[in-house]
C-alpha cells in the first residue's frame, strides 16, 4: 500500500507542476502588454525647420526625418529604406528623396517612385498645433 | 463536501448508475493491446489543437498584409506565444501520426469488418478532414512555404479536363493564391472543419460505444465465430474495467506523446519550420525546392511520376475511394490477418509503397 | 482489387518514357495560374545563341553566377532596352545605352549605386579617371558581369600593385580591418539565428545599412575619414550585437523550458506506468 500511496502523491505533484507550467505561460500570454505603446512625443517649433528644409532626428529608436515640403507642409517618416534598410537622404536642391545604396527614389509622401523598394517609407503621425509640430 | 455534490447530482441524473455503466462496469476485452490507445491519443491531440488554435486566434490577423507579421509577433513579442505556436505546429503532425497509426492498427486487426463498417467510413472521412485541416492551416502564416505549397496544392485539380480549372479557381477564390484564398482557408480551418470533425467524431465515438469495442483477433474471444444477423452488444464480461484500468493505459500513451512533442519543441524547433517558413510570401519568387509536407509526399511523388496528369489524379481519387469503402470491398469474415496471407501481403505492400514514395518524394 | 493491380501494371512502363521532372515542372509550375511568372528575357535568349561571338555568348552564364542575378537584376536594369519585346530590346527610346565607355563606367553603375558614385568621384582614383581617362573604374576591382558580394579581399596586393605600390593600400586595409571583421562576425551570427527559426528582418536591415554606409565611405580612399568614422560604426555594430545576444539567450530559455516540460511528461508517463503495474488489491 505504501508504495502505491507514495506513487499517487508523486504523480499528483508532477501533475500539478505540469498544470502550473501551462497556466503561468497562459496567464502571461493573455495579460495586456506592459506599456508597450510608449508613445513618446517629440515637439518642434515650426520655425526650426524652414520651408524646403528637413530635420533628421531619432524617433522611437528609428532614424526619422521631418520635411517641411514647399507645397504640402510638414511630414515625418522613417529614414529606413524599405528595400534593405539603408538610410535615405533628402536632397533639398532637387527636392526629392533618394537612397544612396541602390538609387531608390521616393516622393515627398514617402511612396516609391522607382527602384527596388517594395513598400513606401513608414510614416509617423504628425500634428501641427499653433506654432509647434508634434510627432507621435 | 464532495459527497454533497455527488448526492445533488445523483438525485437529478442518476450519477452512480451513469458511472457504473459508462466507466467502471464498461469492460474492455482481456487481450486488448497498446494499439487500442491510439485513437484516444489522436482525440487528445485534436483537443490540444483546438485549445492552442483558440489562443493563437487571439493574436493572429487573417489579412495577407499582416498575417506573417502577426505570427512573428506571436513568436517574439507575445509572452510564451512561441510555446502555443510550437505546440500547435508539432501537435498537428502528432495528430496525423496518431491517426495513421490508429488506422493501420484497425486495418491490421480487422476492426472495420461487420458490424463496424460505418465506424471505418467515418474514421476515413475524419482522416481526410484532418489532411484538409493541415492544408488549410498551412497557408495561414503566409510565408514562402505556405504560399507556394498552397499554390501547388490548389493547382493540382486543374489536371481534370473542363471542370479542373473551375475547381482550382473555386479553391483559390481568385486566379492566383491571394488574400482571398487566405480568408477562405481561414474560414474553413477555423469554423467549417472543426464543426465537421466534431460531428464525425461524435458519431464515430457513439458507434464505438454502441456496437462495443472489437477484440483483437489474435486471442480467444469467440467474436468471429458467431454470424452477425441481429444487433447485439459484446460486453466483454471477462474483460477488465475501462475505468480506471484502460483509462490509465490511455493516459500513459498521452504522456509519452506529449514527451515526444516537447522533445521536438526543445531540441528540433526547426524540424517543421524550415527556412522558407520564416520568409514572408513573395508571389514573384519561387523558392528552389518546394515540397508538400511529409504526409502529402507520397501522393505528390505518385502524381509526379505518372506523365498523364488526368490519369494521375484519377488514380489517386480511385485509391481514396477504395480506402473509404474498404469494408464493403473486403468482406471475408476472418478477422485474424495472420490467417490471410494475401491480405497481409497487400497490407505490407501498400505500407512499403507509401513509405517508398514518401522518401522518394523527399529526396527527388 | 485485380483491376487496381492491372492498372498499376499498365502504368509502370510509362514511367520510364518521359522525363517526368521536366514535364511536371512545365505543367504545374510555369503556367500563369500556378503563380510563377517566368519572365521573358529576350536579351538572354539572343545573347546565348551561336549567332554571338564567343566572348559575348559567355556573358549570360557569367551573369547567372553573379550577386546581381540572385537579386533579380538583369540586363535591362543596367543597359536599358525592353527585355520582353525583341523589336525594342535595344531601342534608345526604351532607355538602351549599350556598353559604357571606360571613363563613363562609374556613372553607369552609379545609376543605382548613387552613394558610392558620389564618394568615388571625390577619391584619387575617381579624379584620375575623370582627368586622364585612365586609372581604375568600377569593373577594375569588381568585374563586369560576374559581380560577387563585396569583401575586404578585393583589396589585394596582386590587383593594386598593377599601378602603384602597396604601402598606402596596406594602411587603408588596416583601417578597414576591425570593422570588416565585426561585420562578418555579426553576419555569421545572424545566419545562425535564421537557422534557428528567428525572423531577423530588423537585424538584417540594420546590419546592411551600417555595412553599406561603411563600404561606401571606403570609396573616398580617405584613410583619416575612415579612421574618424570607425568609432561610430563600431558603436552601431555593438548595439546590434547586444540585441542579438538577447535573442540567443531567449532561444536558450525556450529550449530549457520545453525540455523541462518534456521531463515532466516523461516522469508522469513512467509514474503512471508503474502505477498500472501495481493494481489496487
Amino acid at each position: 500500500m505504501k508504495k502505491r500511496e507514495f506513487l499517487t502523491l508523486l504523480l499528483t505533484l508532477l501533475g500539478l507542476t505540469a498544470a502550473g507550467s501551462f497556466v503561468y505561460p497562459l496567464v502571461r500570454f493573455l495579460a495586456p502588454p506592459s506599456g508597450k505603446a510608449k508613445s513618446k512625443q517629440i515637439t518642434f517649433k515650426k520655425s526650426e525647420i524652414p520651408v524646403g528644409e528637413a530635420k533628421e532626428i531619432p524617433f522611437g529608436g528609428v532614424p526619422a526625418i521631418i520635411i517641411n515640403r514647399r507645397d504640402k507642409g510638414f511630414i515625418a517618416f522613417s529614414r529606413v529604406c524599405s528595400h534593405l534598410g539603408c538610410l535615405i537622404d533628402y536632397n533639398k536642391i532637387q527636392n526629392r528623396i533618394i537612397c544612396p545604396c541602390h538609387g531608390a527614389l521616393f516622393d515627398l509622401e514617402g511612396n516609391v517612385v522607382s527602384g527596388p523598394p517594395p513598400k513606401p517609407l513608414q510614416k509617423f503621425p504628425l500634428k501641427v498645433e499653433g506654432e509647434s509640430i508634434v510627432i507621435g | 463536501m464532495w459527497v454533497k455534490i455527488k448526492n445533488w447530482l445523483e438525485v437529478r441524473i442518476g450519477l452512480e448508475e451513469l458511472i457504473r455503466a459508462q466507466l467502471t462496469e464498461y469492460r474492455v476485452p482481456r487481450n486488448i493491446n497498446i494499439t487500442y490507445t491510439f485513437g484516444f491519443v489522436a482525440l487528445f491531440a485534436f483537443l490540444i489543437q483546438v485549445i492552442t488554435g483558440f489562443f493563437l486566434l487571439m493574436y493572429y490577423i487573417p489579412y495577407s498584409e499582416l498575417a506573417f507579421r502577426s505570427i512573428q509577433d506571436i513568436m517574439t513579442t507575445v509572452p510564451y506565444g512561441w510555446l502555443f505556436r510550437q505546440i500547435h505546429v508539432v501537435g498537428s503532425n502528432l495528430m496525423i501520426v496518431m491517426i495513421l497509426l490508429h488506422t493501420l492498427s484497425v486495418f491490421f486487426m480487422g476492426g472495420y469488418k461487420k458490424p463496424r463498417e460505418l465506424t471505418w467510413v467515418l474514421g476515413t472521412l475524419m482522416l481526410l478532414a484532418t489532411v484538409i485541416f493541415c492544408v488549410s492551416g498551412y497557408l495561414l502564416p503566409w510565408s514562402q512555404l505556405s504560399y507556394w505549397a498552397t499554390t501547388i496544392a490548389t493547382t493540382m485539380p486543374t489536371a481534370f479536363p473542363i471542370i479542373g480549372d473551375r475547381i482550382s479557381e473555386l479553391l483559390k477564390g481568385s486566379e492566383l493564391v491571394s488574400g482571398i484564398t487566405l480568408n477562405r482557408f481561414f474560414a474553413i480551418h477555423v469554423l467549417l472543419l472543426p464543426l465537421v470533425v466534431a460531428a464525425l467524431l461524435s458519431l464515430h465515438l457513439f458507434l464505438v460505444r454502441r456496437i462495443g469495442i472489437s477484440s483483437p483477433p489474435f486471442g480467444k474471444s469467440g467474436e468471429a465465430e458467431r454470424p452477425w444477423t441481429e444487433y447485439r452488444h459484446d460486453s466483454h464480461a471477462e474483460g477488465y474495467p475501462f475505468f480506471p484500468d484502460f483509462v490509465l493505459k490511455e493516459m500513459i500513451m498521452v504522456m509519452f506523446a506529449c514527451a515526444v512533442m516537447f522533445f521536438i519543441i526543445s531540441f528540433l524547433p526547426t524540424l517543421l519550420l524550415p527556412e522558407e517558413a520564416n520568409i514572408p510570401a513573395d508571389p514573384f519568387r519561387t523558392p528552389a525546392h518546394i515540397k508538400p509536407e511529409w504526409y502529402l509526399l507520397a501522393p505528390y511523388q505518385m502524381l509526379k511520376i505518372i506523365p498523364n496528369k488526368f490519369l494521375g489524379i484519377s488514380l489517386q481519387l480511385i485509391i481514396t475511394a477504395v480506402f473509404i469503402l474498404w469494408p464493403f470491398l473486403e468482406r471475408k469474415e476472418e478477422t485474424n490477418i495472420l490467417k490471410r496471407p494475401r491480405l497481409l501481403g497487400f497490407f505490407i505492400l501498400s505500407l512499403v509503397l507509401w513509405v517508398v514514395f514518401t522518401v522518394w518524394g523527399k529526396y527527388s | 482489387m485485380r483491376y487496381l493491380l492491372t492498372l498499376l501494371v499498365i502504368l509502370l512502363p510509362s514511367v520510364g518514357l518521359t522525363d517526368y521532372r521536366e514535364e511536371f515542372r512545365k505543367e504545374f509550375l510555369t503556367k500563369p495560374w500556378a503563380g510563377v511568372q517566368v519572365p521573358k528575357d529576350v536579351c538572354v535568349e539572343c545573347h546565348s545563341t551561336d549567332m554571338m561571338k564567343p566572348e559575348i555568348r559567355v556573358i549570360p552564364s557569367q551573369w547567372e553566377m553573379s550577386w546581381h542575378y540572385q537579386n533579380g537584376i538583369s540586363c535591362h536594369n543596367c543597359h536599358g532596352g525592353d527585355p520582353q519585346d525583341e523589336a525594342n530590346s535595344m531601342s534608345p527610346e526604351r532607355g538602351f545605352v549599350g556598353t559604357p565607355k571606360y571613363a563613363k563606367v562609374p556613372e553607369f553603375c552609379g545609376k543605382c549605386h548613387v552613394g558610392i558614385l558620389k564618394n568615388f568621384l571625390e577619391s584619387g582614383h575617381g579624379k584620375t579617371l575623370k582627368v586622364s581617362g585612365k586609372g581604375p573604374n568600377c569593373v577594375t576591382c569588381h568585374g563586369i558581369h560576374n559581380i560577387q558580394k563585396a569583401s575586404i579581399n578585393i583589396i589585394n596586393e596582386q590587383l593594386c600593385t598593377k599601378c602603384h605600390s602597396y604601402d598606402r593600400v596596406k594602411i587603408m586595409k588596416q583601417a578597414l580591418f576591425v570593422t570588416e571583421n565585426k561585420i562578418n562576425d555579426i553576419d555569421k551570427r545572424v545566419k545562425i539565428l535564421k537557422s534557428e527559426g528567428v525572423y531577423t528582418e530588423d537585424e538584417d536591415k540594420e546590419l546592411f545599412s551600417t555595412q553599406a554606409e561603411f563600404r561606401t565611405l571606403f570609396h573616398t580612399e580617405n584613410v583619416s575619414l575612415v579612421r574618424e568614422r570607425t568609432d561610430g560604426f563600431i558603436k552601431k555594430l555593438n548595439q546590434i550585437e547586444v540585441r542579438m545576444q538577447k535573442t540567443f539567450e531567449e532561444l536558450r530559455f525556450r529550449r530549457n523550458f520545453s525540455a523541462f516540460l518534456m521531463l515532466l511528461f516523461i516522469g508522469l508517463g513512467i509514474g503512471l506506468l508503474i502505477l498500472s503495474k501495481n493494481p489496487k488489491e
